[in-house]
């Protein structure tokens, strides 16, 4: 294997930002989350909770309320009063209308999927219809007197919950009048000043409403006569949001205090058929406010500003009990942040609104963007001399300047029209190259020379698909060039039989020209460029099938890389662990040790050499945002701590412990 | 009855005062004041006149002796020329205030873009709102929305983003009273947020403390998480930073 001296790098201060909605599709099995700076991310929660798709942030965009609508749209509202909609192929936004009412608190489409409802801040409710290509006011309804923060609407699309503070309303559809308006309690049994602020409703077919709010009360009204029926404390802060099952037999709640409750409606006694609703499981999975939960038919699903996405199976809604069972929390992007720039030792950091270029040893230089858009992706050349990055609607190509330790940044300005906005940015290995995923499906090809470029070339996506293109590899003689679109096909000039897994990361090996594609489902393949078909190793691994250990991994594979000395090994990593997998060592089966400790020299050959196996597996620096190889000695390491997020977290609610 | 003769005041009677905005009256005054000054007989006029301005000379000379009449028609003149010029001057304020009106609607004329481009605009106004991405030029165009909406029903003008064939850029018009109200509401919507989640009342703590909490309960305590805070007295220790390389600096200039 060798011995690599590593450079251990904690100074990459990426804060992720705290989850502000979630919202769960039923038919595809995605999850929609958003974020407090305006990013949405999709997970593919059946491809081993991949984030397959993002759309990045923007300043001005303080999204309150995301929700899906029939026919996989998804739509978003905040509080600069606009409802914006994504466009999931090509992945940027449709259009943003703006619904005249201010701020935007709630928004709830309706159990048909046709009509969006949504609570405006001087305490409208307006109704939108989903029209196929855009949405259309319709009317509003009876104005109420304080801001509207939650909406509900009875799953037989007649009547609706609205929440505001110190009340709830129900109204009816058809009319837009307000039938009934229930008042809440500012505190379970007893006084207080503060208003009661209702952060949550849910109307089930019954006729019940659950209502949870800031006194930290679950309430249950019967809407027919408005009354209430039955309260639970059950924290001592506020009670920030509540997501019901499709088949209402159980719903969750997410506190502030970072507890999450289940509640399910068992029978009084073991015969009886009368039903109650009884507060069963706590978890306490999260430090800071939950501010959001969703419950899909397995798993309940929270999110908040801990910016965890905290994943929990119900044991009782499986079918098989394996490792599917087990808790998921998602900390750290499945996406590239970094880039190493190799001969001149550079890397270049990633950030929401500026990137960082580090020189090993000491920084060098920061550059900082005034665009309100968020930072796409990022891109530094091998040889150190150019930057590229993209946000949304604009690209950057920048030349540095080395003059004795010194470094100077010039902008290369006049951008073709073309290159708007890219989702993958990729330098050829000899600089001379510069590759662009854009989100139209295209791939465009760029000479560097000197201090300008020129267009070379662009792909046309193939078959007329609009796709966008999210991975990018490039051999380094620089012949081969390998694009992997969402929905996992891998397109060369051939195209790489598709799998229905997710790609994570893609690389080209230097000589041999091998394709080395690593998917969600933590598969490895191999695929040999110049023979167009996977190699004899590749096939032997897939009979074989991987170590159990190996599949059961958390985290995605980020990052491929390559020995340029030794043609046999492969540098992977992900969240938790670095490995090197040697082609010409054995297999392990699923009764060998996976994770082999460092090797113990008094042991004799023989049986060191029936022990080793071809994954070799360092959990020595976690949790990695990045790893590769420098030179043949050299190694660099990324790690961030999760302590060092937690430091620069809002302030959490106070816990009393008995002895402190 | 003894009518007591009305002293005219000895300060000079500026004509102003006499010539009010009221002519006539003030004429019928003028004359009731002549008349009054002369109470109800001539020869107690003169003495009067005579007292002032031999008040006023301080000469052993005898003073003018000018008739009633001559000295109402000289007062009467004086009257008129005050009224002249006082309109002359108005007027005079009339003109410059009218030439200053044109030349402001001049101005503000100029200012606007040329008709072409507004028509276009309004002609293409939808209800849409869409902020493109891609180059925007925002242009401050208020006295364009008072002609839009007497145009168009829509009260907030925003209009689409227009491609103008002949001048091959594309822009949107926006206009800034609205984005100000837009962000002074997005701003107190984020503070009643802040405010029910972190304001007072709410029950929070930092990080810090909450994270040590832990540490508190083990069979070995152990300090805090973030034990030092080394943003303390950050002026004094580089006061003492200064002062420590002067001191130096003098100890081996005495050295020497």
């Amino acid at each position: 294997m060798g011995e690599f001296k590593v450079h251990r790098v904690r100074f990459f201060n990426y804060v992720p930002s705290a989850i502000r909605c979630v919202a769960y599709n039923n038919h595809s099995n995605r999850l929609a989350v958003s974020r407090t700076d305006g990013t949405v991310e999709i997970y593919n929660l059946s491809a081993n909770y991949f984030q397959e798709k993002f759309f990045p942030g923007h300043e001005s965009r303080a999204t309150e309320a995301l929700c899906w609508a029939e026919g996989q749209r998804l739509f978003s509202a905040g509080l600069n009063g606009e409802i914006i909609e994504y466009d999931l192929q090509a992945l940027k936004i449709k259009y943003a209308m703006d619904a005249f009412g201010g701020p935007i608190w709630s928004m709830a489409a309706s159990p048909s999927g046709s009509q969006l409802l949504i609570g405006c801040e001087d305490g409208s409710v307006k109704l939108f219809q989903i029209t196929p290509d855009k949405i259309q006011f319709e009317r509003n309804f009876d104005r109420q007197k304080s801001r509207i923060l939650s909406l509900s609407w009875h799953p037989s699309g007649t009547h609706i919950a609205a929440g505001s503070i110190d009340y709830i309303s129900v109204f009816d559809v058809k009319s837009g009048s307000a039938v009934r308006k229930m008042i809440v309690d500012r505190q379970y049994m007893g006084v207080s000043k503060r208003k009661c602020i209702v952060w949550g409703v849910a109307f089930l077919s019954d006729g019940t409403i659950i209502s949870v709010d800031s006194a930290g009360k679950v309430q249950f009204w019967d809407s027919a006569t408005g009354t209430l029926v039955k309260s639970h404390l059950i924290a001592n802060a506020d009670v920030q949001s509540i997501a019901v099952a499709n088949q209402e037999d159980s719903f969750v709640v997410g506190t502030a205090e970072g507890t999450v409750f289940h509640f399910q409606l068992v029978p009084v006694t073991s015969n009886s058929s009368e039903k109650q609703w009884v507060r069963t499981k706590p978890f306490q999975h999260h430090t800071h406010d939950v501010r959001t939960v969703a419950h899909s038919p397995t798993s309940l699903i929270s999110g908040g500003t801990d910016t965890h996405l905290v994943i929990r199976p119900l044991m009782e809604k499986l079918e098989v009990k394996n490792y599917d069972a087990a808790l998921r929390k998602i900390t750290f992007p499945h996406r590239r942040l970094i880039s190493c720039s190799r001969k001149r030792q550079l890397l270049l950091f990633q950030f929401a609104h500026h990137l960082e270029l580090w020189r090993l040893g000491s920084t060098v230089a920061t550059g900082k963007m005034g665009d309100p858009e968020n930072i796409i992706c990022s891109c530094i050349s091998p040889c150190g001399s150019w930057i590229a990055y993209s946000t949304a609607s604009r690209f950057f190509l920048y030349r540095l300047n080395y003059e004795h330790d010194n470094i100077s940044l010039k902008r290369v300005s006049k951008m073709p029209a073309f290159l708007r906005s890219a989702l993958q940015i990729l330098f050829s290995e000899d600089s001379t190259k510069l590759f662009v995923a854009s989100n139209q499906g295209t791939l465009h090809i760029v000479q560097l020379s000197g201090g300008s470029f020129k267009h070379l070339h662009a792909f046309q996506p193939q078959s007329g698909t609009v796709e966008a293109m999210c991975l990018l590899a490039v051999s380094p003689d620089g012949n081969w060039l390998a694009a992997s679109g969402t929905s996992a096909g891998v397109h060369l000039h051939c195209t790489v039989p598709a799998y229905n897994f997710p790609v994570t990361a893609m690389a080209i090996a230097p000589n041999t020209n091998n394709l080395v594609i690593a998917h969600s489902d933590q598969q490895v393949f191999e695929y040999s460029i110049p023979d167009k078909h996977y190699t004899d190793w590749s096939r032997t691994v897939q009979k074989h099938g991987f170590h159990h250990l190996w599949l059961q991994r958390d985290t995605p594979i980020t990052h491929i890389s390559f020995h340029p000395k030794r043609p046999m090994h492969i540098l992977l990593h992900d969240a938790y662990m670095f490995c090197i997998i040697d082609k010409s060592l054995p297999l392990p089966n699923d009764k060998t040790l996976l994770y082999n400790p460092f090797p113990p020299t008094n042991e004799s050959d023989v049986v060191q050499r029936r022990t080793a196996h071809a994954f070799k597996i360092s959990k020595i620096y976690k949790p990695l945002l990045f790893m590769d190889l420098l030179d043949e000695r050299t190694l660099v390491a990324v790690e961030r701590p999760l302590d060092d997020i937690i430091a620069q977290l809002p302030p959490p609610i106070k816990k009393k412990k008995f002895g402190t | 009855m003894v009518q007591l003769r009305p002293r005219a005041s000895r300060a000079p009677v500026s004509a102003e005062a006499m010539v009010d905005e009221g002519q006539p009256t003030s004429e019928e005054e003028a004359e009731h004041g002549l008349l009054l000054g002369q109470p109800s007989s001539g020869a107690a006029a003169e003495p009067l006149e005579e007292d002032e301005e031999g008040d006023e000379e301080f000469d052993d000379e005898a003073p003018e002796e000018l008739t009633f009449a001559s000295a109402q028609a000289e007062a009467r003149e004086e009257e008129r020329r005050v009224r002249e010029t006082v309109r002359r001057d108005k007027t005079l304020l009339k003109e410059k205030r009218k030439r200053r009106e044109e030349l402001f609607i001049e101005q503000k004329k100029r200012k606007l873009l040329p008709d072409t481009i507004l028509e276009k605009l309004t002609t293409a106004s939808q209800t849409n709102i869409k902020k493109s991405p891609g180059k925007v030029k925002e242009v401050n165009l208020q006295k364009k929305n008072e002609d839009c909406e007497r145009g168009n029903d829509s009260k907030k003008v925003k209009v689409q983003k227009v491609q103008s064939v002949s001048q091959n850029k594309s822009y949107l018009a926006v206009r800034l009273k609205d984005q100000d109200l837009r962000a002074a509401r997005q701003q107190a919507a984020q503070a009643f947020i802040h405010n029910s989640l972190y304001g007072p009342g709410t029950n929070r703590t930092t990080v810090n403390k909450f994270l040590s909490l832990a540490n508190k309960r083990l069979p070995v305590k152990r300090a805090a998480v973030q034990f030092l805070n080394n943003a303390w007295g950050i002026q004094k220790k580089q006061n003492a930073k200064r002062f420590k390389r002067r001191w130096m600096v003098r100890k081996m200039k005495t050295k020497k």
